[in-house]
């Protein structure tokens, strides 16, 4: 039951996932200036900042190593969000920096921020006045939905078969370990600790918790093509999509030359989003250069949404997993029945182009081809990685010949970890696996 | 008014609680079934053991007599897990059945304040109140007093089976307590029926030991209690056997005629302690099964067959026994049998071992749904402890997860109530680095001392060990072998302090248990202070403080099932709120929140 706790030192992205020019990263907790400090670039400045003062630094690696040029806000006990010491940083707003920081941080021994966990401090810390409680209450039981929905019964399938299977593996490991420390020597058989199986589980925790470093998705974000014949309304799109005008809009055919890519974010998805050269037949060297570039690009795509101008229906193509045929222009005629329509002018069914974006992408026609399951939230990778570290100590313990008393201290910490993935391990859990598996008793 | 206090039972748990009343100075009555039965071991003649060894020392710290009793009627003292590490290992003894209980009536009798009387309690009295006034017995007395213990063991409602037969019996062919048992549910009590049994008791003269392996003991006794330094006690050897394939064969063809398959028993079992036939039919591949043949005294021929509980006709126990090397003539002496009986859902009780139905009227024992003689003595001893607060006016005495196993047990059973006999298990601690037992005078001496029990003696010897303990430390610290000091070499998981007593003939003048704690100390720091951050943490929790009488329903945003468990338990703090079964997180929040606006913690 951590998670009511206000006395540990709690860390988290305070802007949306995704690539952007700026992240903030927001650490509250006593003693978190000091722990930071000894990972910023002038520690000394950072320690002695006055209440609501900004420190320019740089936030390094173990090795010192800096990994990021970030301006540091801080606030001392009694003011800021939480009323806590507490520092945002603003670092830089790609998605490899950003992870690489809340990897120091968890490194550091800080702990990953619930949701709500931010204003239920607040709130405990009198931030927040009490007509505000309902809204906390509110918060709080959408906190308590979201760790539900991580607990094991929402994760997806696949993954929560693997975690549960890891877990099942690590409570039987600890059961053969409690049941050498609940009897006695003499009453057992002789016990040789269950080494190779422990190297094995912790490879698979390490294997599962890499794949948050190599998951496609979320390292450079999905890539979005925008597609279709010249003047269909692609970068209108574009523009509209990312609220500036980056590309130029014309209604002169063939506009666009070369192909323009921005970030942003899809309902939580970081997208690398494309505006392409129109499709069209071209004696124009440097339009064919740029129509075949829109080609490959379409080859590399996660999804293709293909526009199609609504006033002088073309070619059509074949819709499928990758390909999303949208019609454009639906302010100046109606589209045919049943198929996707939008406006980019009037930003008419754009809403409904977004979420059908992001149920593609969530269907897994993302990772082209690979099956592979892959961790997606920070928290999840945290955890895991918290159970390697601690399986990893228990097996330093066991090659010293440390009583298991002590080793098992270790390996509880790894299955608390775990069990916070899957829904919580009690004692009960543990003993009833060892009076099914050991015939103990005199 | 006739006496402040009446203890029902003179088992385990009444022993301690008739003595922590009297001793704090009040009138105390115990009304016992039987006197020749007060004291007895009814199972296994053995205290202590993993986890309860701690039990014993926790009790002896507080000011309790079960340590004092084993000490001078112990016939073998060995250390458990001396190899699985510090935390783990216990110590355990066998007794000499007789002596311990003599010891326990000679105790009781000879104690100030305290009456014995010979009688069967068969209902309670209530005022309008719902407060506890007093006791009416088998033989139409009426009692009254302020404040009560109730611990009726396996007696309540008890009946024995052996294969096709059964008794109403507590232990066979004594008489069970019949009537209490009905009287309480009339009045609400959650009663429930719980069972255990016990194996056959076999002649030593009738046994080949050259079949057997001998098991002796240490050859230092150790005190449980830490009231003195040493004991002598003479000693003898527990002998081991194992079962066969024959055995095996025979139990399987009679599976049948044990009550428990047949359906006539319908109470729990014990999980951690199966009978034979269980084990049988749940290991089908296990070859064989060990057997510990213990002796139950020094003046008596029985001996106990630690291993082979059963509840199979006695036909069937004699063709089993005596298909096992060393056992092939056996004489049975008294056989094996089983035990069902009334207990009360501990979830209506608080911390302090009060029930939430009837004010003044505290249970401990058995009666909460716990087996082991340890674990009814730590109970007895809380709720005589309580029970006396309660007399006084003053606060229950309510120990924490993190200073004693005793804590842990009551936690447990108050808060998540129990499907089985109730054993105690280090897994059931969480910081069990913490709860050596060897340091239990230390985390518990001086909160003995502050309910009125402990003695001032006691608080003296413990200053002066840990004077003591420094003194060692300091003597190993400024000695250095090749270029470590011997403090820094005792960390190594191999060495122990003996390996220096050569060396440094200075550390000889220490008592033994003194030594053993350094060493103990010195293994586990590192260790220990690893625990802290999750224990301030833990603490934390312990600390936001709940009403016991907070209106659940007035509280919005609460699961309905939270709510619901919340209002069984009553939980007197948010840490013991967050271990009840379908208490949620957010409901836990939720919680905090209306806490915090209450103004509870001041912010
Ligand atoms: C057959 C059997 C098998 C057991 N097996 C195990 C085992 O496998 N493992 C284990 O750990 N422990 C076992 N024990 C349990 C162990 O004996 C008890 O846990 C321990 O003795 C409980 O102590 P207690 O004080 O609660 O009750 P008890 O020691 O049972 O003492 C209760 C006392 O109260 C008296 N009494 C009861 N009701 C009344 C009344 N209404 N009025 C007056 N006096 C009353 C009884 O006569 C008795 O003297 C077993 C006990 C039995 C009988
Ligand atoms: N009425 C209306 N006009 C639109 C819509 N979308 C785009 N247009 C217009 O169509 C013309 C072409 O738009 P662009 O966004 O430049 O088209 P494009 O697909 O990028 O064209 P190329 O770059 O030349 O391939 C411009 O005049 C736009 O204003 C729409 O939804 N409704
Ligand atoms: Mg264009």
């Amino acid at each position: 039951m951590k998670r009511y706790v206000t006395d540990d030192i709690i860390y988290a992205l305070a802007t949306a996932w995704a690539q952007s020019a700026l992240a903030v990263i927001r650490v509250s907790g006593e003693g978190c200036r000091k722990l930071l400090s000894t990972r910023f670039s002038r520690p000394k400045a950072l320690l002695e900042a006055p209440n609501a003062t900004l420190v320019h630094g740089y936030l390094c690696d173990e090795g010192g190593k800096a990994i990021d040029e970030v301006v540091a806000a801080v606030y001392t006990e009694g003011h800021g969000y939480t009323k806590e010491e507490s520092v945002e940083f603003t670092c830089h707003g790609s998605l490899a920096v950003i992870k690489e920081l809340l990897a120091l941080f968890n490194r550091l021994g800080m702990r990953s921020a619930e949701g709500g966990e931010f204003t239920f401090r607040a709130f405990l810390h009198g931030r927040l006045d009490l007509t505000q409680a309902e809204a906390v209450q509110e918060l709080v039981s959408s906190q308590s939905q979201r760790s539900r929905s991580l607990a094991l019964g929402r994760l997806e399938g696949s993954l929560r078969s693997l975690i549960s299977d890891m877990k099942e593996q690590l409570l039987g490991i600890v059961a053969s370990v409690e049941v050498q420390l609940d009897y006695a020597e003499d009453e057992l058989d002789e016990f040789v600790f269950p080494r190779s199986k422990l190297v094995d589980l912790i490879k698979q925790i390490k294997d599962l918790s890499d794949t948050y470093q190599i998951g496609r998705l979320y390292r450079s974000g999905a890539r979005i093509v925008l597609a279709g014949s010249t003047n269909a309304g692609k970068s209108s799109l574009f523009n509209l999509l990312l609220k500036q005008e980056r590309s130029i809009v014309s209604p002169v055919r063939g506009t666009t030359r070369d192909y323009i890519e921005a970030d942003l974010d899809i309902h939580g998805i970081p997208v690398r989003l494309y505006d392409t050269a129109g499709l069209r037949e071209s004696n124009d060297a440097i339009e064919s250069e740029g129509i075949r570039r829109t080609e490959r690009l379409i080859g590399q795509a996660d999804l293709v949404v293909y526009l199609v101008d609504s006033t002088e229906l073309g070619h059509v193509p074949e819709e499928d997993e990758r390909t999303l045929v949208v019609y454009n222009k639906s302010d100046l005629v109606k589209p045919p029945k049943g198929r996707m329509a939008i406006s980019a002018q009037t930003g008419e069914g754009v809403g409904a182009l977004l979420t059908e974006i992001a149920k593609r992408l969530a269907k897994g026609s993302v990772s082209t081809g690979d099956e592979q399951v892959v961790i997606e939230s920070e928290r999840q990778h945290a955890l895991l990685e918290n159970a390697a570290q601690a399986l990893q100590r228990s097996l330093v313990l066991v090659d010293q010949d440390i009583p298991l008393d002590i080793t098992a201290v270790e390996l509880g910490e790894a299955l608390q970890n775990l069990g916070e993935l899957t829904g919580e391990v009690t004692p009960a859990d543990i003993l009833q696996k060892i009076f099914s598996g050991f015939c103990v008793g005199k | 008014m006739d006496y402040d206090a009446i203890v029902v039972g003179g088992g385990h748990a009444g022993i301690e609680a008739s003595l922590a009343l009297s001793r704090i100075g009040f009138s105390t009555l115990l009304i016992t079934q039987n006197l020749d039965t007060i004291g007895k071991l009814s199972c296994n003649p053995a205290i202590g053991g993993l986890s309860k060894g701690n039990l014993v020392r926790e009790v002896d710290a507080l000011g309790g007599e079960m340590a004092h009793l084993i000490d001078h009627s112990m016939i073998q003292y060995r250390i458990l897990n001396r190899r699985r590490g510090p935390a783990v290992q216990a110590p355990r003894a066998q007794a000499d059945k007789f002596t311990y209980a003599r010891l326990a009536k000679e105790t009781l009798e000879a104690q100030h304040n305290l009456a014995l009387f010979m009688d069967t309690v068969v209902d309670i009295l209530i005022d309008d109140h719902n407060r506890l006034v007093g006791v009416v017995t088998e033989r139409r007395h009426t009692i009254t007093c302020k404040v009560m213990v109730l611990t009726t063991g396996t007696f309540m409602e008890g009946r024995i089976f052996i294969g096709e037969y059964d008794a109403s019996n507590g232990r066979l062919d004594e008489p069970a307590a019949i009537g209490l048992g009905s009287a309480l549910r009339k009045k609400g009590f959650p009663v429930g029926r719980l069972k255990t049994g016990t194996p056959a008791r076999v002649r030593r003269s009738s046994l080949d030991f050259d079949q057997m392996e001998i098991q002796d003991g240490e050859e230092t006794m150790m005190p449980f209690s830490f009231d003195y330094d040493s004991i002598q006690r003479p000693a003898l050897p527990c002998y081991i056997t194992w079962t066969n394939e024959n055995t095996h064969q025979i139990i399987r063809q009679n599976i049948h005629r044990s009550p428990l398959y047949g359906g006539k028993i319908v109470g729990k079992g014990p999980r951690y302690c199966p009978s034979i036939e269980d084990k049988v039919v749940r290991f089908p591949d296990r070859e064989r099964h060990q057997i510990f043949v213990e002796p139950e005294g020094v003046g008596t021929e029985e001996m106990y067959l630690n291993g082979i509980s059963s509840s199979l006709p006695e036909e069937v126990q004699h063709a089993f026994i005596h298909s096992i090397a060393g056992l092939e003539h056996a004489q049975i002496m008294r056989p094996a049998y089983a035990v069902e009986y009334d207990f009360i859902d501990p979830q209506a009780l608080f911390p302090s071992l009060e029930s939430k139905l009837v004010e003044n009227l505290f249970i401990a024992g058995q009666t909460n749904g716990t087996s082991g003689y340890e674990e009814a003595a730590c109970q007895g001893l809380m709720a005589g402890i309580n029970a006396s607060q309660k007399l006084k006016g003053e606060k229950p005495l309510v120990l924490s997860r993190n200073e004693a196993y005793t804590g842990v047990l009551i936690d447990d059973l108050v808060t998540m109530g129990t499907q089985e006999p109730y054993r105690m298990f280090t897994s059931r601690a969480e910081y069990r680095l913490n709860l050596r037992h060897d340091s239990c005078d230390q985390r518990l001496t001086a909160k003995g001392f502050s309910v009125g029990l402990q003695k001032q003696e006691a608080l003296d010897r413990l200053k002066d060990k840990l004077a003591k303990m420094d003194a060692v430390k300091d003597l190993l610290r400024a000695r250095r072998l090749e270029e470590k000091s011997a403090l820094q070499a005792l960390r190594m998981p191999e060495v122990t302090i003996a390996d220096f007593l050569e060396r440094m003939p200075e550390l000889k003048a220490y008592e033994e248990p003194i030594l053993y704690q350094v060493e103990l100390d010195v293994k586990y720091e590192g260790y220990i202070n690893r625990q802290e951050r999750q224990i301030s943490r833990f603490e934390k929790l312990e600390s936001l403080l709940i009403d016991e009488n907070l209106d659940y329903d007035a509280i919005e945003g609460l699961s309905a099932e939270g709510k619901e468990k919340l209002k069984k338990v009553r939980p007197l703090s948010v840490g013991q709120a967050t271990r009840i079964n379908g208490v949620r997180n957010s409901d836990i929040a939720v919680l905090i929140v209306h806490l915090d606006r209450g103004g509870r913690h001041g912010r």
